[in-house]
């Protein structure tokens, strides 16, 4: 196991895919910081730094670095099967769930890595937007950080399984690139226009009863969009009505306890995923 | 040592293995021959656990790895640790050099430091990638790549040696260089076991050959009997010379004038004696002989038939 652990952290530290993805991502993250400050940062107190910090780490490191944990999943055996390399690696003593087992522990590990470099940059600009660097804010950072490395975790397996599927690595990696797109853009759309017209039926509805709405289609509707489920989790970390001057924050761990369905279905449907990527790659022709 | 009984393997159409028996003894150099397509690699990545047949068995070193489309795979790895494996058309890691490759192999191996740096020292100058040794794999050549690719299968000082088509994509000097390490292989009391689908890669080095057509083992024998077998089914194409003109009505063989005093002769087994007799019968002399052997492509389309 801790072979193949060495082996992929090694290679996977190595593609471009990883640097590209984290450059625009973490590039993007400058000038939201700038905009922000200038339309008024004094005004921002620290729960609204906060709030914001979560929420926007979500949705960045979850759509580009989700977008990269499907790719890394989606080439790791086909591409490998091409090569030959892994022909080589399995003709040495090795059993073949270990081989894969370091893999996918190499690959949760740079992905971690990723997200720490996401959450790291983003902390710092909250703290040039003026917030304290506090304990709270450490923690609950940390704990979106495990979050979001349960849905990147949960995109690596439904990688593995199309890696295991389409055999040939560029193909594998197109398909993988249209799933992101269905996964981030196009269903959450869906859903989100479902719950605007589920909305309509009660016209006298509130707002925080919207909230729950979409909370509830989130849940059933999009349960397989692993970056949703920690949306609807993330989405209690504070109360807002959309201006970051008046916003009670609730933290993380309230969140996480407020939505166990969600936290189960993230966790649930990991260990489905990795279930089957690893029993077909138990029992598939390596050539 | 080797041993492969009813081996089966289907890929969704294919019957790419169609019962396929072998049986490969210690210290042999066993030549494992067979046109494109007949199942040399699919035998050999069966051997390895690297794909799953269907049906029959499979033993290394006298323990059963696989039975009925089932590897037990405590055995098998067992197995590997004593085996050297060179893939057909495969690369290594680009982003290693040569020292890096054979160290992380000999890591799988767990094979102690001091060893294992004296061993990858000496492997690269058995394959010549000395020089080279701190370039990155990716700007190799194909001929230095399976150089590598014969240095990570010795890593483990193998006692048996599978390797898939080794000799293509090295040069002449290339070739004569990974005979002798064959050679000395044997000298050493290893077993192995090559495929290739070119007869002049397994003279010399060979004293088995088996010959797979279609997913069945149709022949196995020394090189020897092999080639003369070949022979006798292709047919023998004699060329000769003489000092003048002959006479060949009345024999048994089809004799074709091909100019002055220069003639073909096609016969059923090796004639050579016979036409010596009967060219010094009418008093003539042959100034030159030659034997044309047939190629291997058309006497495995022989043997298909
Ligand atoms: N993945 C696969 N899917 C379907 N058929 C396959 C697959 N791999 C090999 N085959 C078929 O199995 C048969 C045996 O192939 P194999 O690679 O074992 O031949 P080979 O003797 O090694 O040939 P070569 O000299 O070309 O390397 C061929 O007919 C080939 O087309
Ligand atoms: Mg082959």
């Amino acid at each position: 196991m801790l072979w193949g652990f060495q082996l992929e952290f090694r290679q996977s530290l190595r593609t471009k895919k990883l640097w590209v993805i984290l450059g625009i991502m973490v590039l993007l993250y400058i000038p939201v910081f700038y905009i922000i400050k200038s339309i008024g940062g004094s005004e921002i107190t620290v729960e609204g730094a906060m709030a914001f910090l979560i929420q926007f780490v979500t949705g960045m490191a979850g759509f580009f670095i989700g977008i990269l944990a499907l790719l890394m999943g989606a080439t790791a055996i086909n591409s490998e099967i091409e090569k030959g390399t892994l022909r080589v690696a399995m003709s040495k003593p090795l059993k073949r769930v270990g081989y894969i087992g370091g893999k996918f522990l190499a690959h949760s590990v740079v992905l971690f890595l990723a997200l720490l470099l996401s959450t790291v940059v983003g902390t710092l600009g909250v703290v040039w937007l003026g917030a304290p660097l506090t304990a709270v804010l450490v923690r609950d950072v940390l704990l979106l950080n495990m979050l979001l490395l349960l849905a990147m975790v949960q995109l690596v397996a439904l990688g593995y399984i199309i890696s295991t599927l389409v055999k040939s690595s560029s193909s594998a990696l197109g398909l993988a690139l249209v799933l992101a797109f269905v996964l981030f853009l196009i269903m959450p759309n869906v859903v989100g226009y479902l719950t605007f017209k589920a909305s309509m039926n009660n016209p006298n509805m509130g707002h925080d009863e919207y909230i729950e709405l979409q909370k509830e289609y989130t849940t059933k509707y999009l349960f397989y969009v692993p970056t949703s489920q920690v949306g609807v989790i993330t989405g209690d970390v504070s109360n807002t009505d959309g201006d970051l001057a008046n916003v009670t924050y609730n933290g993380m761990p309230y969140a996480i306890k407020k939505n166990p369905a969600n936290l189960g279905i993230l966790i649930g449907l990991t260990l489905v995923y990795l279930g089957i990527g690893f029993y077909r790659f138990l029992r598939m022709d390596l050539r | 040592m080797l041993k492969v009984e009813n081996l089966v393997k289907v890929y969704k159409d294919v019957r790419a293995l169609d019962g396929l028996n072998l049986d490969v003894k210690q210290g042999q150099v066993y030549g494992f021959l067979g046109p494109n397509g007949a199942g040399k690699s699919t035998t050999i990545l069966s051997l390895l656990g690297l794909i799953f047949p269907q049906e029959g068995s499979i033993s290394l070193f006298g323990e059963e790895v696989f039975r009925d489309g089932k590897y037990d795979e405590g055995k098998l790895v067992k197995a590997k640790a004593r085996i050297g494996y060179m893939p057909e058309h495969a690369t290594l890691w680009d982003f290693l050099t040569p020292v890096q490759t054979l160290d992380i192999i000999a890591d799988a191996f767990k094979i102690p430091k001091a060893e294992k740096e004296k061993r990858i020292g000496e492997l690269l100058d058995l394959v010549g990638l000395k020089e080279v040794r701190n370039r990155k794999v990716g700007k190799f050549s194909k001929g230095m790549r399976q150089r590598l690719l014969l240095a990570q299968a010795l890593i483990n000082d193998p006692e048996l040696l599978i390797l898939d088509e080794p000799m293509t994509g090295l040069d002449p000097k290339g070739i004569a260089e990974f005979k002798d390490i064959i050679r000395e292989q044997k000298k050493a009391g290893k077993t192995v076991f090559f495929s290739s689908h070119i007869l002049a890669h397994v003279e010399e080095v060979c004293d088995t050959v088996g010959v797979i057509v279609k997913g069945k083992l149709r022949l196995e024998d020394s090189i020897e009997n092999i080639k003369r077998e070949f022979l006798r089914k292709a047919g023998y194409t004699i060329i000769i010379e003489t000092n003048r003109p002959v006479d060949f009505s009345g024999v048994e063989w089809s004799v074709t004038p091909l100019g002055e005093n220069k003639y073909r002769v096609l016969a059923e087994g090796d004639v050579r004696e016979e036409i010596h007799d009967f060219v010094a019968n009418q008093g003539a002399k042959i100034l030159t002989m030659q034997v044309k052997e047939p190629s291997l492509e058309e006497i495995f389309l022989k043997m298909v038939k």
